[in-house]
């Protein structure tokens, strides 16, 4: 018998790590348990806005993967159960909505506004970027849809020609700039309505942002909460749509010349 | 608590199913919400176990957007070549997008007050 098999050297070490981690049980539990460590820095620290959990725990699950060389597709496959509760819990905001019903209604008219200026904003904004940088064309369809939630962002992307896995990382990175910056933006700019603040969080920064908002306030989260279902639906029926106009212009020209296309036409539709 | 989960579930599969007959594309989940609210408006009240599962899920909502953030680990080639306008769009247009939304309702209460 060849004892050498039975060495744990440092390969073999991170060869067994690398077969545990694509194991359910062991991807949900180093997710977990690095986002109870993010939630564990943030009440420690809550004035250091860099110590959002979602972040935190990003970074920890993309090092140890990184370390144990696993590739990403095997840990979320095992990690499955976690992304999957995503789509439940944004059907749960229907609770803390219904719990602040009278307010709701009473607020329409700062709810249709502020979603009309949010989303018309984004997208303004992201093809007025991507009209001056020269990035390639499917990082840019892919950019797009970065303030919708992932669910919803996925579609619209696979949509309109970018790559559904990219957006679904822009998403949450601008849902975590979102959650990290925006109170303090808010704050600077004086404004102290929970409602504002719960819409402009929710508009630009979706899950990330009203898992933030709800820390803030009821208030301010059901109004993200609202904000962020408001803005999905009007982005996912809007951007496609708005893109189109772009491609039946200056189809077979390239995106970037396409991409001004649409922008000298909006402009020319609006002024 | 089951009957809440049930609930809640079967709003989420009935958002599905209508969002494929549904000619605007409006998301699964956000029909769900919908329907759960419309229910709880019939209702008149919130259970007090759909209450507490509400309060407990939304209170992980950023830890459901770990697995996909991840993500960025298989994709390191596309961001760093196109990193500025990357950048310049998740920060730049994420705070514009905030302001934007703050100030046009702040200004909004502001008239209204005149």
């Amino acid at each position: 018998m060849d004892f050498a098999q039975f060495r744990l050297d440092l390969t073999s070490l991170s060869d067994i790590s690398a077969q545990l981690l694509t194991r359910p049980p062991l991807a949900v539990a180093l997710t977990v348990i690095a986002f109870a460590m993010g939630l564990t820095l943030q009440k420690r620290w809550p004035k250091v806005a860099l110590f959002n959990p979602t972040l935190i725990a990003i970074i920890l699950v993309s090092l140890i993967l990184k370390a144990a060389e696993v590739p990403y597709g095997a840990y979320l496959t095992s990690a499955q159960s976690i992304n999957f509760m995503l789509a439940p819990t944004v059907v749960l905001l229907a609770v803390p909505v219904y719990r602040n019903r009278l307010l709701v209604r009473r607020s329409w008219k700062v709810i249709c506004l502020g979603v009309a200026t949010g989303a018309s904003i984004t997208f303004l904004g992201t093809l007025l970027i991507a009209r001056l940088s020269a990035a390639k064309a499917e990082t840019l369809y892919s950019l797009f849809p970065k303030s919708v939630t992932t669910g919803i962002a996925v579609g619209i992307s696979d949509k309109i020609g970018g790559v559904p896995a990219l957006t679904a990382v822009f998403v949450i990175f601008t849902g975590i700039v979102g959650a990290i910056f925006g109170p303090s933006i808010l704050k600077f700019l004086r404004v102290e309505d929970d409602r504002a603040a719960g819409l402009a969080i929710g508009i630009s920064a979706h899950g990330i942002g009203t898992a933030k908002a709800l820390q803030m306030s009821e208030i301010a989260g059901t109004f993200s909460g609202i904000g962020m279902a408001l803005n999905g639906i009007v982005t996912a029926i809007a951007l496609p749509l708005c893109l189109t106009f772009a491609r039946l212009d200056d189809h077979a020209i390239v995106v970037d010349s396409g991409l001004a296309g649409t922008f000298s036409r909006l402009f020319k539709i609006r002024f | 608590m089951i009957y809440e989960i049930c609930r809640v579930l079967a709003c989420l599969a009935a958002g599905e199913v209508l969002s494929r007959f549904c000619p605007l594309p409006i998301p699964g989940t956000v029909i769900g919400l919908a329907l759960l609210l419309t229910w709880l408006c019939v209702l008149g009240r919130v259970p007090e176990n759909l209450s507490k599962l509400a309060d407990y899920m939304l209170g992980m909502f950023g830890l459901f957007f770990v697995p996909a953030g991840v993500g960025f680990i298989s994709h390191v080639g596309l961001i760093t070549a196109d990193f500025t306008a990357i950048f310049l769009v998740i920060f730049i247009g994420t705070f514009v997008t905030i302001a934007s939304v703050g100030l046009s309702i702040k200004l909004l209460a502001r008239s209204k007050d005149q």
